[in-house]
């Protein structure tokens, strides 16, 4: 304790002052981070301005080169001397003695009006004050003082409308001397304007502060800074094609009709729309971010969100085909997905397959779809030979006891039927949905199988009865149910069963071999395993086969419906927002980035690379259908807009108005489904968009083309309309003959197939918006209109597209015939506005007058070809 | 120079601040820490051996440094925070993105946070070790428990606030634990002998319902903000006041 008894002080300034100066020094560090290590943004508009301002000099200097070329410059010097001599003439002392009398003596007619206008309120007022008393006390004396009143204020309004008449004159007087001044004032001013409006624009550059620009939207929360950098994004010309100061692509698309202030950016593009302080973190490239960045195509993911039905909508061409896609390898058989409930299932009835096709080739097709042609749908499932066989077995023992391969070499062919088969073949146009030899298939949104080796495939009775009615075997076909004879048919069949065969072909099972029980039960098993009912109907036949009670008796029973009921794949209705921890990267943990994308790509291109044991099959994407098909899963999220976003799909609003959906009617729905003129025509937006809309074809069409041509078809448009990415010759595609208007009847009604299309176009489908006929002009003789017509043609350059004749381009229709082909009424209408039939028709608004159009429309009613 | 400070100091608005001048000596020490509010609950003079680092390490005055620059801090950051599950993640993001100074203002906070819990224990690891839990320290002991409960549940109040994973998933597990403590949760044990249920259990009270949400968000954001903060300050000055009572700051014997 005796050291404590001594009182000591001490110093710790050195201390002190050094963890000052760290702590100084910190601090500057802070402030200068927060002044622009935090945001980067600052540097980014900084150097935009930069960009602007030279595009605007340039813009300037341009204008200011123009104006002087076009002699602006000399005009103006003109005018400005017009100026000086006018204000010189107006300065001369003769003038402005003259000019100031009569603006003093404006002044005094003012002031005496204003003078004028007080007396006459303090008139009024008192007269209000003695009608007042007057009501109150019914005073004779307030009843003279009221008139008296009144008089006066007659007499003040009378000679305040003399004042004002002389203001008037005055100020006309006035501006007889200055208007001359004025109005080259204004000329100079008109001249200037533009060059000083850009000037201006130059000038107020610098005037723009650096800042964060937000976009606000309240009720989903979001506050989007993707501006503070893209800062560029709504430029009509951009001031550079380097990130982030380009504009927005295709904005005439996508930002006018989502404009940024009601949509911000991340609703599209995701990202982490609040982040300004780096690349990574605003992309949401970061860890723990749920929603990276869309970009490029991917991006269209995001339509789904509000658009319910992407079909036609402009911009959203990679989504649409990707649903295409989608639905092409009927994806919604296996998996559950809302909104894709009730599909048709994509694969043939199996029931009857033992009928149909070879049994070595169904092994062969089980084991790789894609060995047999490469455009199969069908996935392969990596099965064992055994397993395979096992599967055939089942499916073939729904109609047979024994494995055999047909003899193919046994099958005699009649060469001459062959022959006429050919022609058969070809005016059906069947390589417009099948490839036979790499060639066809045209229609690219249409799946039908490979025909190249399907003479190894099936057996001639099968094939006759399947063209006959393709129906009868496959209720949810797409094939058309041709109006052949059965000599047709069977010269078709001849010809099929001679051209495309396999040549290496040799049978595996040529001797007759029972098929085995368990081998049965294996197959089962295996179809319950991989769900095989997900594409195919391969149920509820066991009543119909002859060899069923028979395996009954032995204890074998076929699957029945509630044995196949369950959809086996993981649902997909939200795996765009599932989140990335409940993702089974499995074996692959290590091996692949840990994100959604990667992820989804990973299980497209090899569905069983997670783990063993999955039961995924292989679909052979090529990388572009496995970017499509990820970026329409990733479109599968569960997203709440609010109600203002949301675009209903056309069934939904027809639901919302409590409407009947369109649908076809009566003995032409019956057509519809037996030919499918929906697997290439829409019509009142059912249908594919491969041939011509029909939706208004009754106005469109004259009545005795629509006979001849449904009778024969032939070219209308030049391929390059349809298939721009084929390349293959022009006019090799037209509609298939379907021999419609023979001699079959489809109902009871007793009407010819052609004249039931007649009648639902001319009732069902015509707009009230199309006249019958073009408008008379009695002034002008007819003859005259139509050479008047021929000349706007020649001068508008519509030749340049169309053909007439032999002269003239082919991206339009061919108009040799359109004079029996149109009705003059749509003709009319169609010149008016193009798109308004086909919103993206190449044909160009020439705006013209109406008298114009009756013009035109009346020369190209002479095109006539003389067929008949 | 002399004339300037004469007319700085020789005013009444100087003089009724200061009251009277500071000499370099003794007495006026003694007199400047006396009259100053902050200072007075410091001792005038301290022996020499209770300066020495090596014997307290400094780590309650630290603990306390460390609680100042989160009420300071802290105050800062209610101006730019609400607690309600729409925008209380939204506006930690628009702190780190958007607010002046945000990004060390709210790392400030954290930082401090995490070292106060630390030194707070090495503050006790200290007294512990040197005994000076033992008389006539023994209540002052009592309190520093309790304040370093007060620091523990400051934390765990805090954490919900920025409604992030993190926070949210600390007080699934914090509060289930507390619903599975005896007597007081609902899934502890006895508690069907007391009538205890998931809905007047303390994660009840904690949450202010039966899960994670709003109401729990409010609820940690007052007992963060609010409630807890003012039972530390006040058991602060208790402990302070009782470090002088008890025979001023340990010290080796």
């Amino acid at each position: 304790m005796a050291e404590d008894s001594t009182t000591k002080s001490l110093s710790r300034s050195y201390l002190f002052a050094f963890l000052g100066l760290l702590m100084l020094a910190l601090t500057l560090f802070v402030i200068w981070d927060d002044e622009y290590g935090l945001r980067p943004w600052k540097k980014y508009q900084t150097q935009y301005k930069e960009l602007k301002r030279v595009q605007l000099e340039n813009d300037y200097q341009h204008a200011l080169v123009e104006f002087d070329s076009a002699g602006g410059s000399q005009k103006l010097a003109e005018l400005e001397i017009k100026l000086k001599e006018a204000e010189e003439i107006f300065q001369s002392p003769e003038n402005q003695n003259k000019y100031n009398t009569l603006k003093s003596s404006l002044e005094e007619v003012q002031e005496a009006l204003s003078k004028n206008q007080n007396q006459l309120q303090r008139y009024r007022g008192e007269l209000l004050e003695t009608e007042y008393f007057y009501i109150k006390n019914q005073n004779s004396e307030d009843k003279a003082k009221m008139q008296e009143l009144q008089n006066k204020i007659d007499n003040v309004d009378g000679r305040r409308k003399r004042l004002l008449e002389q203001e008037e004159s005055l100020k006309e007087s006035i501006m007889t001397f200055t208007s001359g001044i004025e109005e080259l004032r204004a000329q100079i001013q008109n001249l200037k304007s533009p060059l000083e409006e850009k000037k201006e624009r130059l000038a107020k550059l610098d005037d723009v502060p650096l800042e964060i620009k937000q976009i606000h939207i309240n009720d989903v929360g979001k506050a989007d800074r993707c501006e503070s950098c893209h800062i560029g994004i709504n430029d009509v010309e951009q001031v550079s094609d380097e990130q982030p100061f380009t504009k927005h692509p295709a904005s005439f698309i996508y930002l006018k009709h989502h404009q940024s202030g009601e949509y911000g950016c991340t609703f599209c593009h995701r990202g982490q729309g609040r982040a300004t302080t780096s690349i990574e973190k605003a992309h949401g490239n970061v860890k723990h971010w749920d929603e990276p960045m869309y970009e490029g195509d991917m991006t269209q993911t995001s339509c789904l969100t509000c658009h319910s039905d992407v079909k036609g909508l402009r911009g959203a061409e990679y989504i649409n085909n990707s649903t295409e896609l989608f639905k092409k390898y009927g994806c919604y058989g296996c998996h559950k997905i809302s909104g894709y409930e009730g599909l048709r299932e994509i694969g043939p009835v199996l029931t009857e397959v033992g009928s149909k096709t070879n049994y070595s080739w169904m092994v062969e097709w089980l084991l790789d779809p894609k060995s047999y042609f490469k455009t199969a749908r069908m996935p392969k499932f990596f099965f064992t030979k055994q397993e395979a066989e096992s599967i055939a077995d089942y499916l073939f023992s729904m109609t047979r006891t024994v494995r055999q391969d047909e003899d193919y070499e046994a099958v005699e062919i009649d060469w001459d039927l062959a022959d006429k088969g050919k022609n058969i073949w070809s005016q059906s146009r069947c390589n417009l949905c099948h490839v036979t030899g790499g060639r066809g298939g045209n229609h690219i949104k249409m799946y039908a199988p490979d025909l190249s080796e399907v003479g190894t495939k099936v057996n001639k009775e099968w094939l006759f009865n399947w063209i006959k009615d393709p129906k009868k075997y496959f209720p949810e076909t797409k094939m058309p149910r041709f109006r052949f004879s059965d000599d047709e048919i069977h010269a078709l069949v001849e010809y099929i069963m001679s051209e495309y065969i396999d040549d290496d072909y040799e049978p595996t099972y040529a001797e007759p071999e029972p098929i085995a029980l368990e081998s049965i039960e294996n197959g089962k098993r295996l179809i319950q395993k991989y769900g095989c009912y997900g594409c195919h109907e391969l149920q509820g036949m066991e009543e119909m086969t002859q060899v069923a009670p028979l395996l009954r008796q032995q204890g074998i029973s076929f699957l029945r419906k509630d044995e196949m009921g369950e959809k086996i794949g993981t649902e997909l209705s939200s795996i765009g927002s599932k989140p990335v921890d409940l993702l089974d990267f499995g074996k692959l943990k290590k091996l692949i980035p840990h994100d959604r994308l990667s992820y989804l790509k990973q299980k497209l291109r090899a569905p069983r690379s997670f783990r063993d044991n999955l039961l995924m099959p292989d679909f052979q994407l090529t990388e572009d259908e496995v970017n499509q098909l990820s970026a329409i899963l990733y479109g599968f999220t569960d997203a709440h807009v609010p109600a203002r976003y949301v675009v209903p799909s056309q069934h939904e609003l027809y639901q919302l108005a409590g409407a009947e959906e369109f649908k076809f009617s009566g003995d032409f729905e019956k057509l519809v489904e037996d030919v499918k003129c929906t697997n290439c025509h829409p019509i009142k937006g059912i249908g594919a968009d491969y041939a011509p809309d029909l939706s208004i074809a009754g106005s469109k069409l004259q009545e005795t083309w629509i006979k001849r041509f449904l009778g024969s078809p032939d070219v209308i448009r030049p391929l390059i309309q349809q298939m721009p990415n084929l390349g293959l010759a022009q006019g090799s595609i037209t509609m298939p003959r379907f021999n419609l208007g023979k001699e079959e009847v489809l109902s009871e009604t007793n009407k010819s197939d052609i004249d039931i299309v007649l009648n639902y176009f001319q009732q069902e489908l015509v707009s009230k918006d199309i006249p019958k006929k073009v408008p008379e002009l009695e002034s002008v003789p007819l003859d005259e209109q139509i050479s008047l017509g021929k000349k706007l043609y020649d001068d508008k350059g519509c030749m340049a597209c169309h053909q007439i004749g032999m002269d003239g381009g082919a991206v339009g229709p061919n108009l040799s015939d359109i004079g029996n082909r149109l009705n003059e009424g749509f003709i009319f209408v169609y010149l008016k506005d193009p798109k308004r039939f086909k919103p993206d028709v190449v044909e160009p608004n020439y705006n013209l007058s109406e008298r114009e159009r009756i013009y035109l429309t009346n020369y190209l009613m002479t095109l006539k070809l003389d067929s008949n | 120079m002399r004339d300037l400070m004469d007319k700085v100091k020789k005013n009444v608005i100087w003089k009724s601040i200061f009251r009277r001048d500071y000499k370099e000596n003794v007495r006026d020490r003694a007199v400047a820490i006396f009259g100053n509010v902050f200072l007075h609950l410091h001792p005038v003079q301290v022996r020499e051996s209770a300066v020495k680092l090596r014997y307290t390490w400094g780590m309650g005055g630290i603990t306390f440094l460390a609680f100042i620059v989160l009420v300071i801090t802290g105050v800062v950051l209610m101006f730019y925070y609400h607690p309600s599950v729409d925008q209380a993640y939204d506006d930690i993001k628009d702190l780190e993105y958007q607010v002046p100074y945000g990004v060390i203002l709210r790392n400030l906070h954290r930082w401090a946070a995490h070292f106060m819990v630390i030194v707070v224990m090495i503050h006790m690891f200290r007294v512990f070790m040197t005994g000076s839990y033992k008389a006539p320290r023994q209540f002052n002991w009592v309190i520093g428990v309790i304040l370093l409960v007060l620091t523990l549940l400051l934390s765990f109040t805090g954490y919900l606030t920025p409604w992030d994973q993190l926070g949210y998933w600390a007080i699934v597990v914090g509060t289930n634990m507390g619903a599975a403590t005896p007597l007081l949760g609902f899934e502890g044990p006895f508690s069907e002998y007391f009538g205890i249920t998931a809905y007047n259990d303390v994660r009840f009270a904690l949450l202010g319902g039966t899960q994670v949400g709003g109401n729990a968000l409010l609820r940690s954001y007052i007992w963060h903000c609010v409630a807890l903060p003012l039972l530390s300050i006040i058991l602060m000055f208790v402990h302070f006041w009782r470090v002088r009572k008890d025979g001023g700051i340990s010290r080796p014997q």
